[in-house]
């Protein structure tokens, strides 16, 4: 009995070491966003001489000022607008065009090339870095005279999504159980009939997820928003990136920007929590 | 019909053909461009492989090459020990791991131009947060070496999570009678992990292994943003350097050597992996 009570005790100060170990761990993890919102809502005074974790109220008064002047800011409004109408209209387009194909991956034969040779075709694609596609890109783009337009950077975005988006969903539909859709077959229902209403209904959350990791991907790309779009469309990274060679090294606004960039993705990231392990995986685990 | 269907030709290629047109041509074409010497009003002259020759006497590309593979290599390695570790750690019954868990997703999909610019803050010598904190004075982003270990630091704040996350799946896929029986063979955590956990997992490190090298070596954003590369040339990696000789100075044709030479090395590293990634797929 005593030496059962031991080894519980000892059992007890392990999980507490661990559990603070995993406090440290997300802490450091969480600290950077901490620290952007203390500084966001630093008077610029402030910025430099409060030290430390600076903590509001306790280390200085915290003001909503750098947030309203940033926002009020119309470079600041038209980037929010061009970020977001190239994040949706490139998930729409990807997923109009990608879960079709995943279907047919799924559940069609095809022989040549084999359905994994082709799954393994659009896997390939990542191995491509963007930069080295750049310059053709550009150039392509000037002579469809579709430089500096949002087009052009939906057209992007969708390429190096797609990819993505077909070999997730391909695994999606592997997942859903074949046995309904052939009960409906033997129904009598017609394939499209069956594929509209009963497989694209049960994987539809893998359909929302697909679009919302998208939609980040899309929000933080910057290598060609930055070449063919970096005038009138700018997207929000386009447009920090820029801020710093014209403003200098402004704290406040760095943290204020930083946050307006990062809250849609991160919080994406926080509603797709169950489907992001797979989705950055590109489909390899299951999560 | 479920197998073999009129319609499967219909569904597969839209989307085979957007990928086709706008990947191969670009390939081609930038292959095209990295046999010329492309000037601007100029037509372009073809100069053979000039441009891959100049790279191996350019000094700058030697040294972009050589910061591109240690922030590779240190970096993930970094990462995927420390996912594993927390991984581990939190593959254990412990209170609020769920929320913990939650916080860890979070630098996931941060942009990274704006952690770049974040970290500027984070690493800055004189009120910055690291060195108010902890009252040290260490040079983050002025000295070359450290520069280049902020780079690193940054991508290690952001991918460690990935790994952890991966592995946390993996780990949680173990059936529990697994530990139960080696925890009757063996008293050491250590042999535990080295013969059952690793050999389960072998799959998943290699996985894991492959999509963070990949992703790695085109990393653009966070020192386009945290160091613009320097001070110097310490922390331009390959990505950077051809996007400044191509956007920047406008050679077209040696720009695209350079990211031509990248897509190589990234290619035979998928190579040698490939096999092992092809049957985890199937």
């Amino acid at each position: 009995m005593k030496k059962v009570r031991k080894i519980f005790k000892r059992r007890n100060i392990n999980l507490v070491t661990y559990f603070i170990l995993a406090l440290i761990v997300a802490g450091i993890t969480f600290i950077p966003f901490y620290w952007a919102i203390s500084l966001s809502i630093r008077n610029p005074i402030e910025a430099f001489t409060v030290t430390g974790l600076a903590i509001p109220f306790v280390q200085y008064k915290p003001t909503l000022e750098n947030w309203t002047e940033e926002l009020a800011t119309g470079e600041t409004q038209k980037s929010l607008l061009n970020s977001a109408i190239i994040a949706i209209g490139t998930s729409i387009l990807v997923i109009t065009l990608g879960t079709p194909a995943a279907y047919a991956i799924a559940r069609f034969q095809f022989r040549k090339p084999s359905n994994s040779n082709i799954n393994v075709w659009f896997l390939s694609q990542r191995v491509l870095p963007p930069v080295a596609t750049i310059i053709p890109i550009f150039l392509m783009m000037r002579f469809f005279k579709l430089l500096d337009t949002r087009l052009a950077l939906i057209i992007v975005n969708t390429t190096f999504n797609l990819p993505f988006v077909v070999v997730l969903m391909r695994q999606a539909f592997l997942d859903l159980p074949i046995e309904l859709e052939e009960a409906a077959l033997v129904d009598g229902a017609g394939f499209f009939t069956i594929f509209w209403k009963i497989s694209l209904r049960l994987a539809a959350p893998s359909m929302v997820a697909a679009v919302l990791i998208v939609f980040a991907f899309t929000w933080n790309e910057f290598l060609f928003a930055l070449t063919i779009g970096s005038i009138h469309v700018r997207t929000i990274p386009v447009l920090m990136s820029g801020a710093v060679d014209t403003r200098g090294v402004q704290f406040w606004f760095v943290a204020v920007r930083t946050l307006i960039a990062v809250s849609p993705p991160v919080i994406i990231a926080l509603l797709a929590q169950r489907f992001i392990v797979r989705g950055l995986s590109f489909g390899g685990v299951k999560g | 019909m479920l197998r073999d269907n009129k319609f499967k030709l219909i569904f597969i290629w839209p989307a085979a053909l957007w990928v086709l047109v706008f990947t191969i041509f670009p390939l081609f074409y930038g292959l095209r461009l990295s046999l010329y010497n492309v000037k601007i009003g100029f037509p372009d002259l073809f100069i053979g492989l000039k441009n891959y020759i100049s790279f191996f006497t350019d000094h700058y590309a030697f040294n972009s090459l050589k910061v591109t593979l240690i922030f590779v290599i240190v970096g993930v390695a970094i990462e995927m020990t420390l996912g594993m570790l927390t991984a581990l750690l939190f593959n254990r019954p412990l209170p609020i791991t769920g929320f913990l868990r939650t916080i860890m997703i979070m630098p996931l999909f941060a942009t990274p131009i704006a952690i770049g610019f974040l970290f500027f803050t984070i690493f800055y010598e004189e009120g910055g947060l690291i060195n108010g904190l902890l009252n040290i004075k260490v040079p983050w982003l002025s000295s070359p070496n450290w520069a280049l270990f902020s780079v690193i630091l940054v991508d290690v704040w952001q991918w460690t999570p990935f790994c952890f996350l991966i592995f946390l799946a993996a780990l949680q896929g173990v059936p529990d009678d697994y530990y139960e029986a080696a925890k009757l063979e063996t008293k050491s955590g250590w042999n535990v992990f080295r013969y059952i956990i690793f050999p389960i997992l072998q799959p998943t490190i290699i996985l894991v292994l492959l999509l963070r090298v990949t992703e790695a070596f085109k990393i653009f954003d966070i020192p386009f943003t945290l160091t613009t590369g320097g001070p110097g040339t310490a922390t331009q990696v390959l990505s950077m350097y051809a996007y400044r000789v191509g956007m920047r100075f406008f050679n077209f044709g040696y720009s695209s050597a350079i990211s031509f030479l990248l897509f190589i090395i990234v290619i035979m590293f998928v190579m040698v992996m490939f096999k092992r990634v092809r049957q985890i797929y199937q």
